[in-house]
């Protein structure tokens, strides 16, 4: 069956989001459309308002609604250490676990040769604006322990360290409550080539 | 492409390229010794709960399975491979990976799918090791470039001329012509090289810094005319991570 012209651009609008096909899709859009036409009004809005309100931090690159976020805005971050992610999501992750009290840097990606995204993809220019700043001291390689996450930590290593900045990247090993039976080859070497003394 | 039936057997292989497919999959470009080049969908490969995604990362020796049908099959079964000096290894060290993106670029760019090349998947295998070894990259990328090209069938004539037929002279002067051969140089033409680095070349038996930028031109050339003027994304990017660790 044809969908009138409306209803199937909003179906194909639908589909921009991660996991949705045309069949979510569709059901998504009847839902909005019948009895959830008061919160469709709502999510309009505020999808409308956050697209013009919602843009990149002139410092870190985070999602934020002012120059400056508000982790680089806070006095109470320590400006002497950078953490450097891929995505707003590992920001997320790292303030939720509570152990962090640094800055950020968000690449928006890592790098990834094969598909020409090099270091001008990922910011570079900013973050060797960040190492000029005074008062930092140690940069906090927070990529993924993928190939491409490694590349990139290392990349920015060699960077780091031609301005003169400590760098260090984050440990890899066994999750807590895990079992060693099961944790994969190449995470119990790392593990092993990272073990530290007790006691 | 037929509608056979694919299926392999935990058969030895590398993943040359990998994308995100919906949530929690992805589809992967692999190079397996057996089956040439083909792409896969590893269903459930990302996300919290995946079991293979520490091992579905390129330069990682695999054994892997799959079945389907027509253009992509499924990923069934995947194994770290055989025990060798690289088991237990974390693949390539950082510094070296971006070599290894670019001998990926090749395969990937350079070879047909569903086309077995069991001599140039050992000797991509071998190169990997050589990085991994930390072995300076130079000698061992045009050692790959050679066999690549000898596999594809543009493997370059490196110790007669071209349209003599003489043995090459160490003590000579030579120019090499992309879809020609080797000819003897007239005077200082641009772009000339040793007669010496051709032999060596052709020997694997490079060392010298001026040997090695002679088998550079002449690989670089080969390469360019097969690749019919697409530039490589691999060669633009290590241009700019160089410059920039340099600063």
């Amino acid at each position: 069956m044809k969908h009138s012209p409306a209803l199937a651009g909003l179906i194909d609008a639908l589909r921009t989001l991660p996991g949705v096909g045309p069949k979510s899709a569709q059901r998504m859009a009847f839902h909005l459309l019948q009895e959830g036409r008061s919160g469709a009004g709502a999510l309009a809005q505020s999808l409308a308002a956050a697209l013009a309100a919602v843009r990149r931090c002139d410092r870190c690159r985070m999602l934020t609604e002012s120059p400056l976020c508000a982790i680089c805005e806070s006095p109470r971050r320590d400006a002497a250490l950078l953490c450097v992610v891929e995505s707003p999501a590992d920001v997320v992750a790292i303030e939720s676990s509570g152990s962090y009290r640094g800055r950020y840097f968000v690449l928006m990606g890592h790098l990834s040769p094969l598909d020409g995204i090099g270091p001008e993809q990922i910011g570079i220019r900013e973050f060797e604006a960040l190492l000029a700043q005074e008062g930092l001291r140690e940069v906090i390689l927070a990529t993924n322990p993928t190939v491409e996450g490694e590349a990139t930590a290392h990349f920015l290593s060699e960077v780091a360290r031609r301005h003169g900045i400590a760098a260090t990247r984050i440990a890899h090993g066994v999750p807590i409550g895990g079992e060693l039976e099961y944790v994969d080859g190449g995470t119990l070497a790392h593990a092993l080539a990272g073990r530290q003394s007790i006691g | 492409m037929s509608r056979a039936v694919r299926k392999a057997d935990l058969t030895r292989a590398y993943v040359l390229h990998h994308r995100p497919y919906r949530d929690t999959s992805r589809i992967l470009e692999i190079f397996s010794r057996e089956h040439g080049r083909l792409t896969l969908f590893a269903r459930g490969a990302r996300g919290p709960k995946s079991r293979s995604a520490s091992l579905l990362q390129p330069f990682q020796r695999l054994l892997v399975s799959w079945r389907g049908h027509g253009d992509a099959a499924t990923l069934t079964a995947v194994e770290r491979g055989a025990a060798g000096e690289a088991a237990g290894s974390p693949g390539l060290p950082a510094a070296t990976v971006m070599f290894g993106f670019y001998l990926n670029e090749l395969l990937l760019r350079l070879t047909t799918r569903d086309d077995p090349h069991p001599d140039l998947f050992d000797a991509y295998e071998a190169t990997l090791g050589r990085l991994a070894a930390g072995e300076a990259p130079d000698a061992a990328l045009r050692t790959f470039e050679r066999r690549l090209l000898e596999e594809l069938g543009y493997g370059v004539e490196l110790r007669v001329e071209a349209d003599t037929g003489r043995s090459i002279d160490p003590q000579g002067r030579y120019v090499y012509r992309a879809g020609q051969g080797v000819a003897r140089a007239v005077a200082d033409a641009p772009g000339v090289v040793a007669g010496r680095s051709l032999l060596l070349l052709a020997e694997d038996r490079l060392q010298g810094a001026p040997e090695l930028e002679d088998a550079r031109r002449v690989l670089r050339a080969a390469l360019d005319y097969c690749l019919e003027g697409r530039e490589l994304a691999t060669r633009a990017v290590a241009r700019a991570v160089a410059g920039k660790e340099r600063g």
